[in-house]
């Protein structure tokens, strides 16, 4: 197993150093012109080529790119003479619309963004999961039919529009929740839960949806095994047979999914974030979109590549705990 | 003055409009009765993720402008805090006086009334109003500001502070002299307005040893009544109250609100639909603009109508002709008889966006506005004259056969490749080929819009263009515009044999220290242009705002187009 995980581990290095090339080499394709962005109306020649030296664009791609990767290991530094700074190692290089180090901004909008999404999958994990079971539990019931309801319904709901909705009912029309604005737990917790709990729901519904679908599915897949039926011959007793064959068989795909869903939420909620105006990396990575902030966008980029990869490798090894079949093999 | 959105703002108003009276009226806001009062706190709602710059030497967006001035940043001479045209009159700040003008326009003094203090308890000096000019010179790390400073200043190769040498130094120094509390400025060229130059935050104090270069946007020392408590981009600033600030040395500011708010990156149906429920401590806030689908509840209910103001903010909107491809007065015409004005109001967003301009001083200007007289034939609903066009085309067939035909065959026309401007350059192809004129149309990668039609050897017969002042005065619009010293001369103009004419009379002009006289001088000048189309006059923009129940105080300050947020009051 451990060189099971060095191995992966190592791939994951190779994987994160590509995505950062592609990022970087992708970002020197587009038509936009960064140096010209801020100046606007006041573009002069001159304007443009000191805003160009000053964001570092003048240099090559090639010796941009090297210099993000030394920044990685030793920091980088910026400015002149007496206004001159450093961002520390590990830098991900400077945001010069936000007036910060990458890193130091990935510190502050990732807390959000992974309170976000841990709340949001707790949510949804119970709902899906509990909902899908009563379904499968209640085949062809009005449970089972409810169920199905829900989860045509959650899984056609955009989220825009659904936080909209949310939003403008709960909070603006009725006033049963305060405008969220975001704080962090360690400072004000009741602050801190009344702004998450809408958006926490929103995220949790419309995801849930799929996991109704999957787990209803799933036990009633796993209920047609012949080691299930085997147990039931057997005389054990019903809710050992759940728990021990049944569910174990259909959370594998669950545990799949589940893991790469909030690894991609782990990178950025961009539409939850947006609608609810929760500071976190997702926003952050849009808004570097559109500001062409490439260091902005190429550490969160990178962020959410670790998450995806450590998401694999962490429901790789879940598989072995799930399914003894895979742990023999 | 720099504007946020400027592709939208100016693609939303290319299409010149008609102010419909029951639109709203146009006025400079107000909030509820009665005299404001101290105390609470005052939030402001917008989409943006965070103030373009705090930095005052950074600092040059309208809104931005109006916000740092009125709380953060004082500034030599300031516009006096009042709505309407009293906001527009110019008044001393820091300083004793307006300044005190020598050297025929080429020295200015400005002393300070003192008593200032920074939010440290440091007071305010001198030096510290040379050290924050010396700053805009530091191109590579002070960007995105106003030039006027290196533009004005008699001194040459200074790099700013950060890297100059001593003889540098010392020789900006020299250009911006202290003495005691006064400060002299030395420039190359007289200006007669400079007093309006020192209203841009890029002449407020900076003390040198709290500066942080390219950091300070983040945490800028305040001179003002209030002083940065938080600032996290993307969620909030939070202003409070600069204790070190004393009213009896501030003879502009009354820092009524305990507390400002600026709440970022709200989605703007929130921020609409927060504002007309007003409910909660949204009755204590303000908004930047209305979305244009709330425009109709807003302003046809007389249940907002002490909370909305419609009116027009400093920009103009026009498109330049490029007088040295296109130097045929009659093509000009026919090009500015045919255009469907009209159709690009709609196509902008309807009335709302603007009234028609009539020149290139906006009457906000009012000492240097007088309303032109336009081309004859030129339709007042702004629907296109066709017949009018038709003949003038045939005209040019006569008096300029070879810029006629280069009309029909084709006249150029960059757009920033945005869905706004592609469906502005659709409805000027279909107007123009009714007066037979074919238009090019070009499309350009947005970012890049500006920097293509401004290099020397860009090649087109139109091109848009937009201008706010920056400051009261249309110096900083007809030469700006139209002189070839200018910034943004598209024109081309000096292939017109009247341009000469006209750059002499600009140059009167600018160093006139009469300002009634000049003001004439101006209107005379914006007649010049209108008169030869070297740009056809497209709207005077306007904007509309919405503010909570229990603000007070909440007019437009005009110079910026904006609420004065200092100024903003709480009423319970």
């Amino acid at each position: 197993m451990l060189l099971f995980i060095i191995r992966r581990l190592f791939f994951a290095i190779v994987l994160l150093i590509a995505v950062s090339v592609f990022t970087y080499f992708l970002f020197a394709l587009l038509p936009t012109d960064p140096a010209a962005l801020s100046c606007g109306i006041h573009c002069k020649p001159e304007t443009i080529a000191a805003n160009r030296i000053r964001l570092g664009y003048d240099k090559s791609i090639f010796e941009q790119y090297w210099l993000f990767l030394k920044g990685i290991f030793v920091g980088r530094d910026y400015g002149i003479g007496t206004a001159a700074f450093t961002c520390p190692a590990p830098s991900l290089g400077y945001s010069f619309n936000q007036h910060a180090c990458v890193t130091s901004l990935i510190g502050e909008t990732f807390p959000v963004t992974a309170y976000l999404s841990i709340g949001a999958f707790i949510l949804w994990m119970m709902i899906g999961i509990g909902v899908g079971a009563i379904a499968a539990l209640n085949k062809g019931k009005w449970q089972d039919r409810l169920a199905t309801a829900f989860a045509s319904v959650g899984v056609s709901l955009p989220t825009f529009y659904f936080g909209l909705l949310a939003l403008f009912s709960i909070v603006i029309w009725f006033q049963i929740l305060p405008f969220p604005s975001y704080e962090s737990p360690l400072d004000n917790f009741p602050a801190f839960i009344t702004a998450m709990i809408l958006p926490w729901l929103v995220l949790a519904i419309i995801s849930a949806a799929s996991y109704t679908r999957l787990t209803r599915n799933g036990m009633l897949e796993a209920m047609n095994e012949d080691f299930v039926r085997l147990g039931v011959a057997k005389g054990l007793r019903l809710r050992v047979i759940l728990r021990r064959y049944v569910m174990r068989q259909a959370l594998i795909p669950i545990v799949t999914i589940a893991g790469l869903d909030f690894a991609g939420l782990l990178g950025g909620a961009i539409i939850t974030e947006s609608v609810f105006s929760l500071p976190g990396m997702g926003r952050m990575s849009i808004r570097a979109v559109v500001d062409s902030d490439l260091p902005v966008l190429v550490g969160t980029t990178m962020i959410a590549a670790v998450f995806i990869v450590l998401a694999n490798v962490i429901v790789d090894i879940a598989y072995g705990f799930l399914d003894p079949r895979v742990r023999v093999s | 003055m720099k504007k946020k959105s400027i592709f939208g703002a100016i693609g939303l108003s290319i299409a010149a409009s008609v102010l419909v009276a029951s639109c709203g009226s146009s006025n400079s806001g107000g909030g509820p009765a009665g005299a404001p009062k101290k105390g609470g706190t005052v939030h402001i709602l917008t989409l943006g993720e965070q103030i373009a710059h705090l930095d005052p030497q950074r600092n040059y967006t309208g809104t931005d402008m109006a916000f740092a001035v009125s709380t953060m940043h004082r500034t030599l001479t300031s516009y006096k805090y009042a709505g309407g045209d009293e906001g527009s009159e110019i008044t001393a700040d820091l300083a004793t006086d307006t300044g005190t003008v020598t050297n025929e326009g080429k020295t200015w003094a400005f002393t300070l009334a003192g008593g200032g203090t920074f939010e440290d308890g440091s007071p305010i000096t001198c030096a510290d109003v040379a050290y924050g000019v010396s700053r805009t010179f530091a191109t590579d790390i002070i960007t995105d500001g106003p030039s006027y400073a290196m533009s004005y200043i008699d001194v040459a190769d200074y790099p700013g502070p950060y890297k100059a040498t001593a003889d540098q130094q010392a020789a900006f120094d020299k250009a911006v002299n202290c003495v005691d509390q006064t400060v002299t400025f030395n420039l190359k060229v007289p200006v007669a307005d400079f007093n309006y130059t020192t209203t841009l935050t890029a002449f407020s104090p900076v003390p040198k040893a709290l500066d942080t270069g390219e950091n300070y946007d983040m945490k800028p020392v305040s001179s003002g009544p209030y002083k940065i408590e938080s600032y996290e981009i993307g969620k909030s600033l939070v202003l409070v109250r600069n204790d070190k600030w004393d009213q009896a040395s501030d003879p502009l500011r009354h820092a009524y609100a305990d507390s400002i708010v600026y709440e970022f990156g709200l989605d703007a149906s929130v921020i609409d639909e927060r504002m007309i429920k007003d409910a909660g401590d949204d009755q204590f806030a303000v908004s930047e603009g209305i979305q244009p689908e709330n425009l109709q509840t807003i302003f046809e209910d007389d249940a907002f109508k002490n909370r909305r103001v419609d009116y027009l903010d400093p920009f103009v909107t026009y498109t330049n002709v490029n007088v040295k491809s296109v130097p045929c007065l009659d093509v000009r015409k026919a090009v500015y008889l045919a255009l469907d004005r009209d159709a690009l109001r709609k196509a902008g967003g309807g009335p709302y966006t603007g009234d028609y301009a009539d020149g290139f001083i906006k009457p906000a200007l009012a000492a240097d506005y007088a309303k032109s007289k336009m081309l004859e034939g030129l339709n007042e609903d702004g629907t296109p004259n066709v017949e009018a066009a038709k003949a003038a085309m045939e005209a040019a067939k006569t008096s300029c056969p070879e810029v006629a035909q280069h009309a029909a065959d084709g006249l150029v026309y960059p757009y920033p490749d945005t869905p706004v401007w592609a469906k502005a350059i659709a409805i000027w192809i279909e107007s123009q080929a009714k007066a037979g004129i074919t238009i090019k149309g070009e499309a350009v990668e947005a970012s890049k819009y500006w920097p293509t039609v401004m290099a020397p050897d860009a090649v087109y017969d139109l091109a848009r263009g937009g201008w706010a002042p920056d400051w009261l005065n249309a110096s900083t619009v007809i030469p700006e515009l139209f002189a070839t010293s200018g910034g943004f001369n598209l024109t081309h103009n000096d292939a017109d044999p009247d341009y000469a004419e006209f750059q002499t009379a600009v140059d009167a002009a600018k160093v006139n220290l009469d300002r009634a006289a000049q003001g004439k001088q101006w209107q005379e000048l914006n007649q010049f242009v209108v008169d030869r189309l070297w740009a056809l006059p497209g709207t005077f923009v306007k904007a509309q705002s919405i503010w909570g129940s229990k603000v007070g105080n909440a007019y437009q300050w005009g110079p910026y187009g904006s609420f004065n947020f200092g100024e903003l009051s709480i009423n319970s």
